[in-house]
């Protein structure tokens, strides 16, 4: 069977904040289930294996950058470097998931591409970071996370409260959205799509 | 083919160019479908002389800046592009489409030419001051490290794209842009009246009135000059157009000074007739096409010793040069050919001679080489989509 990719902008050793704590913790119980590989942000371009899970790493190809929006879209081109190369070494994949708005952009090329399945797991929104949408910028990473969830097949969340604000803010069909992340309830959705 | 602009969306001449070369290009049997920009206006695809327009709309995301609106151009771009998939290859021009081609590069694995029309360090004067222009010279430099080739129109081009963004020669391919003769309609039935008295001879400047074109130095040529029977018609339109306006005005000689704007291409042609010679004074001119058409419409032609011009312009041949920068050299260019029509008859007839070199039938064989040589190495090659 292809591999299940995992794209996020970070995973140990790459630590920015607290994603890759918590992708640590789950990601490989997944690998243990199925093959998974992932995609992240790191030091250079690479691979190396990790807890049973084939990592691409990819570095930063452009270093200086206006704002976060004008960084998101080169860092996603940075990922999807590494997820081409990850689904052409590897005979494409099965299920694409990608870890919070920033590296989404690389997951909804690379399933469109091979015509899998995208799921994201979302864990904040521009919304509930900055309370609301006060700066043009902040209605531009609005309009990308909407862009980006709205072509997501199902949308990971932790709470009945973020599934309602994807519902009522980002227009995101309910029945696309699984209450919960842990491993138990990813592994159960992927079993519903792969059989 | 990825453009930000294509007609009828056309900002400057790499509208154009990408225009000619991909209609040339079809004409000679390449299947070119041409990748760009709509805000609404035009149809989202059509077939226009054999090149299929295909047109992505990126008013559906909203942009606190220019950047971030090229940004979210790509990611439409690169989502539509997924759809077609019809190609061999991807052919970018400058970094305003380089984000999606270098995406497409490498999720499709297909090889990858990028046209450098100009560089941002170029347009700013050898510095970059702020991250917005940081952020595009390491997107062009980005660009020349993917691509498979880079073309460049012209050979002070092939050295800024090799020093600034430190591209090996032997990536770089040099491709004069071409001429298109019968690209202007016929010229508009209006009077020279309406611009210049019958005493005074037309001194013509088309271009964007920003400072890398070097308005400023014509009308400081002018002031230079001093004469009464000559009239500086200004055509285009630009960040610089108050500054010049007050300028002429410090300078007294705004009655000798007409800013038009920008005017239809029948108007132009019009205008070109009436002129006695065409000034292109730039500060930093990757190539300089709209010289070729001053030239192919037979108006004498006076430029600035830079870039592209440098190498268009033989100097007392096809045209007359003066030290780049200089309004003195220029005044003394302009009186040296308004006093000699000898001198503008064979300047121009020169001129006219000389276009066979850049016509966009040649531009198109030697682009049609180049794609045969990197499809041929990519197809020898072992980097192929495994999916």
């Amino acid at each position: 069977m292809r591999p299940i990719l995992h794209i996020t902008w970070e995973y140990p050793p790459f630590v920015v904040g607290t994603l890759s704590k918590y992708l640590s913790g789950i990601i490989p119980k997944i690998a243990s289930q199925y093959r998974t590989v992932l995609v992240v942000r790191g030091d250079a371009d690479g691979v190396f294996e990790s807890h049973g899970i084939k990592v691409y790493k990819v570095g930063s190809s452009v270093h200086t950058h206006p704002h976060i929006l004008a960084y998101a879209h080169l860092l996603n081109l940075d990922l999807l470097r590494g997820t081409a190369n990850a689904l052409h070494e590897n005979g494409g994949a099965s299920i694409i998931h990608s870890h919070d708005w920033i590296s989404s952009i690389a997951s909804v090329y690379a399933s469109s591409y091979i015509g899998c399945p995208l799921f994201i797991s979302v864990y904040t929104t521009e919304i509930t970071r900055s309370g609301s949408l006060k700066s043009v910028l902040s209605l531009g990473i609005f309009d990308l996370e909407r862009y980006c969830f709205q072509r997501a097949e199902r949308l990971f969340v932790q709470d009945p409260h973020m599934r309602e604000h994807l519902v009522k803010d980002y227009g995101v069909d309910r029945s696309r959205i699984v209450l919960g992340s842990d491993p138990s309830k990813i592994l159960e959705t992927y079993r519903g799509i792969l059989g | 083919m990825l453009s930000w602009e294509y007609p009828p969306h056309v900002v400057g001449g790499l509208g154009r160019h990408v225009f000619h070369l991909s209609k040339t290009l079809s004409s000679k049997g390449v299947e070119v479908q041409v990748l760009t920009f709509t805000d609404g206006s035009s149809p989202s695809e059509e077939v226009i002389d054999g090149v299929k327009v295909v047109r992505v709309n990126p008013y559906s995301l909203r942009y606190p800046d220019f950047t971030s609106w090229i940004h979210g151009l790509n990611l439409l771009m690169v989502d539509r592009a997924l759809k077609l998939r019809t190609f061999d290859l991807i052919h970018v021009h400058d970094w305003l489409t380089a984000t999606s081609g270098i995406a497409l590069k490498h999720i499709m694995r297909k090889p990858l030419i990028a046209t450098i029309h100009s560089t941002e360090l170029g347009r700013r004067g050898g510095s970059l001051k702020n991250e917005h222009e940081r952020h595009i010279h390491e997107i062009e430099w980005l660009l020349s490290y993917e691509a498979w080739r880079v073309v460049c129109c012209s050979r002070y081009m092939v050295g800024e794209v090799s020093k600034f963004l430190g591209c090996p020669l032997d990536k770089i391919v040099q491709i004069p842009n071409g001429y298109a003769p019968n690209s202007f309609p016929p010229p508009a039935p209006i009077s020279r009246r309406e611009y210049a008295r019958d005493d005074e001879r037309i001194v013509l400047y088309v271009g964007r009135l920003v400072y890398e074109k070097g308005p400023h130095l014509l009308l400081e040529a002018a002031s230079k000059l001093r004469r009464n029977d000559l009239k500086f018609i200004f055509v285009g339109d630009g960040s610089m157009k108050p500054y010049l306006v007050e300028l002429s005005s410090r300078l007294g000689i705004s009655d000798k000074v007409y800013f038009l704007g920008h005017v239809p291409d029948d108007v132009l042609h019009a205008l070109y007739r009436f002129a006695t010679v065409a000034i292109f004074p730039s500060l930093y001119e990757p190539f300089g096409i709209v010289a070729l058409e001053a030239m192919g419409l037979g108006v004498p032609i006076i430029v600035s010793s830079v870039g592209g011009l440098d190498e268009i312009v033989q100097h007392g041949y096809n045209g007359l040069k003066f030290h780049s920068g200089s309004s003195s050299a220029l005044a003394e260019a302009i009186n040296k050919l308004v006093d000699d029509p000898g001198l503008c008859r064979r300047l121009s007839e020169n001129a006219r001679g000389n276009l066979a070199l850049f016509t966009w039938d040649r531009a198109a064989d030697e682009t049609i080489k180049l794609y045969e040589q990197v499809i041929g190495e990519y197809q020898s090659g072992s980097w192929k989509p495994g999916v």
